[in-house]
């Protein structure tokens, strides 16, 4: 199998998946029993938080809390947030092409309590410009929330700038959704109030992830029990899914530069052979994360060349992986200015440091031969 | 009181006259293939009126709602065979009814067996008589809380008490074997049903277009057929490999008759598999009007192709009365899975729905169809889908 769908979910490592099984028979222990084996389990979950933040460099002005899921952290940041502040205030700025656990998240807490939210439209390159935010900030604005990475067309927004002016001149919190930039992308995250990790995304298991956010926030939480994590999360935390979640981030950063040079040669190869390909149109923007290339059919269906392409062993992906099944268009391309044709047409292929140039070739010898081959 | 056997009626059979005997044999061969996959050591005793089961040490009532399952039952009754001595049968009567939490009752007996010197009237009295005064129930002749049935048949006494209700219908494969066109959408599943209840023993053909329908339609296919497969316990499952003529037909052939020549080459390949599997007919989920290709004129074009019959179970059925059988079969919530199928894809803008039959010829001779139907034909793969099969 080629997989060429890393911006769904990527590979969970061998070692991390033996580090998951060790920590998990021998560390089975309920952290908060006042037991010998439930302080053993403890010391790993310590151990598991100190070295995200470390990894991130954040150590010093934020804490980690784990969760299940990007989406988790994404809703606990903004609603338990907000629910938690709307006394300061009862304004939040998104962008139009924010992940739906964002965008959702926004969206309940103005129809259900009563916010008001501004969505920034992005430039055409996929970008949020940070003058808009400027103009967006309101005396009553309590959260800006900005992507830092496009999970369909990888664009990257200028966060530093984005955070400077936050900061500046409004007391809102900035957060980030930085599932797919971890590891990937670097980023300011000191300037950053609130962001997430995914571990699915890292290598590491589905079900894990983290949101890290300055020492000096709290949230209404969302899980009400046994007041785990800081009381901000209740729930009997997986030791053996904190722990990998963090080896996977440590390692992550660590092979940042490394991985992100070899992700650019294999993204500057696909861009530059489908940068000569007529009736496709490319989405994801120049200056876009290498990890992610996204374009779309003119003539063609882009649901049959995935299905095509899978039935030869090569993994890409239409639209976004987690509403494919319905055949609706993309958003994010049709932010981007793109006809509603194009946002119905588009192919994403994602990749990540297992990924060669074989595969590459191999995908675009598989594409050029579905393209010959079928119809509509 | 333990009772050794259980009683197989029969309903709509009893008209069948002289071919009777081969009914019941066949409905005694579907008790044993539905019971021998759950239970062990039972027999099966064939008359002419009943199917009788001895259950030994199977749990009744566990194979009584597994046979509840098998059409061509009527009804189900578990039941004791004894002496034809009223003394006898006074002593059971009694045994049977002694323990039960009830208040009143009756007794309604039958004397198949003339030679047996007591009427039954009078065998209804003498048993209620000693049922009066060996326990505390009282006589309701109206609304009796239970009723002790009595039999008098050549072989014996039957004595019972429960009686539960078949599928009714007539058993499966006495109508014959079909050939079904299955999509994955809603009708065919239903169609297919109808067929089961009728006595047909149905085989299902699919035709899968890769990669312009979607790997997961065969699955799809193959959870509904496992749905039927409470009531026909294997389904043979064909699946025509279809994309190389649909790429003919779109490359040739007026879009706006693409789903004509289409259906026909459904059908082509359709009677040559039902021929190879000695299937007696075609059928489809199709009902007048439902699309385009539905409407008579578009039928006429269509079946024009075969002289087998083809059999449209729901030709006149509104849609809304098919989803209520598709909810009630359990294979409408599968069937509303948004996968693309072959009638999906290449879908014109504009089909006719008065395709004409010179014009329909006229395109078809664009391309060798002949020969791509008969490379469908051989590579045709066929699975047997049965309620626990594995994924395909």
């Amino acid at each position: 199998m080629i997989y060429l769908d890393n911006a769904a979910t990527t590979q969970p490592s061998r070692a991390l998946l033996d580090i998951y099984q060790r920590l998990e028979s021998d560390f089975f222990a309920n952290v908060n029993s006042n037991h010998q084996a439930g302080r053993s389990a403890e010391k790993y979950l310590l151990k598991a938080r100190t070295i995200i933040l470390e990894a991130l460099t954040v150590d010093a002005s934020h804490r980690a809390i784990f969760v299940s899921s990007a989406t988790e952290a994404n809703n606990l940041a903004l609603k338990g947030f907000a629910l938690k502040h709307q006394n300061r205030g009862k304004h939040i700025i998104i962008s139009n092409i924010e992940h739906p656990s964002v965008y959702e998240s926004v969206i309940q807490l103005r129809d259900q309590f009563g916010f008001e939210v501004t969505v920034l439209h992005v430039n055409h390159k996929g970008q949020v410009r940070p003058e808009d935010v400027r103009a967006a900030l309101k005396k009553t604005t309590i959260i800006v929330s900005i992507m830092a990475v496009n999970n369909e067309v990888g664009s990257l927004n200028p966060i530093k700038e984005i955070a400077a002016i936050v900061h500046r001149h409004s007391k809102a919190v900035l957060h980030v959704d930085t599932t797919q930039a971890i590891g990937k992308i670097s980023l300011p995250y000191q300037d950053i109030d609130m962001f997430c990790i995914s571990g699915h995304k890292i290598n590491a298991l589905k079900g894990s992830g983290a949101l890290i956010f300055k020492k000096t926030i709290d949230f209404l939480p969302l899980l009400s029990g046994g007041n785990q994590e800081f009381g901000f999360r209740s729930s009997t935390v997986s030791v053996a899914l904190a722990y990998t979640l963090a080896i996977a981030t440590k390692e992550a950063i660590r092979d940042q530069q490394k991985v992100t040079t070899h992700v650019a040669s294999l993204s500057s190869y696909v861009r530059s052979y489908f940068a000569k390909q007529d009736n496709i149109v490319i989405n994801s923007p120049d200056s876009s994360s290498p990890y992610i290339f996204n374009f779309s059919l003119t003539d063609k269906k882009a649901s049959v060349v995935v299905e095509a392409l899978s039935n030869e062993g090569i993994m890409i992906s239409s639209v976004s992986a987690c509403h494919q099944k319905l055949a609706t268009s993309s958003y994010v391309v049709k932010a981007l200015g793109r006809s509603e044709e194009l946002a119905n047409n588009t192919l994403r292929i994602s990749f990540d440091k297992m990924t060669k140039l074989e595969d590459i070739q191999a995908f675009i010898e598989a594409y050029e031969a579905v393209i010959a081959r079928i119809r509509t | 009181m333990t009772y050794e056997r259980i009683m197989v009626r029969f309903g709509e059979l009893s008209t069948k006259g002289r071919n009777k005997m081969d009914f019941v044999k066949l409905l005694a061969t579907n008790i044993r293939r539905k019971l021998g996959g759950t239970f062990l050591d039972f027999q099966i005793e064939t008359r002419f009126d009943h199917i009788y089961i001895l259950v030994n040490d199977n749990d009744p009532y566990a194979m009584i709602s597994e046979l509840q399952e098998v059409s061509g039952i009527n009804s189900l009754t578990l039941v004791t065979r004894q002496e034809k001595n009223i003394e006898i049968i006074k002593k059971i009567a009694i045994e049977m009814v002694k323990d039960k939490a009830v208040n009143t009752f009756k007794v309604r007996s039958k004397r198949s067996d003339k030679t047996f010197p007591i009427v039954s009237d009078e065998i209804n009295r003498t048993v209620a008589k000693e049922i009066l005064r060996n326990t505390s129930l009282r006589v309701d002749v109206v609304k009796p809380d239970i009723t002790v049935g009595i039999e008098v048949r050549h072989e014996g006494a039957y004595l019972f008490l429960e009686t539960f209700k078949g599928a009714g219908g007539y058993p499966l494969g006495i109508g014959g074997r079909i050939l079904m066109m299955m999509s994955g959408g809603i009708d065919s599943p239903v169609a297919a049903y109808l067929l089961m209840k009728r006595g047909v023993l149905v085989e299902c053909i699919h035709f899968a277009s890769p990669p312009y329908t979607s790997s997961a339609v065969i699955d799809k296919v193959s959870d509904l057929l496992k749905n039927l497969c409470y009531y026909q316990d294997t389904i043979r499952l064909h699946i025509v490999p279809f994309t190389k003529l649909q790429e003919a037909i779109y490359d040739n052939v007026d879009s706006s008759y693409a789903i004509t020549v289409m259906r026909r080459m459904m059908y082509r390949i359709s009677e040559k598999i039902a021929n190879i599997r000695k299937c007696q007919a075609i059928a489809n989920g199709e009902s007048i009007g439902q699309v385009a290709s539905q409407t008579l004129r578009s039928m006429r074009v269509i079946n024009e192709v075969t002289n087998m019959p083809v059999i449209r179970p729901l030709v006149t059925y509104d849609k809304n009365d098919i989803i209520k059988i598709a909810k009630k079969i359990k294979t409408y919530d599968i069937s509303i899975r948004p996968y693309e199928d072959c009638c999906t894809i290449f879908k014109p803008q504009n089909p006719t729905t008065k395709p004409n039959f010179n014009s329909t010829l006229w395109l078809e001779e664009k391309l060798d169809f002949e020969s791509l139907v008969l490379e469908a034909v051989n590579g045709t793969k066929s699975v047997i889908i049965s309620a626990n099969s594995e994924d395909l």
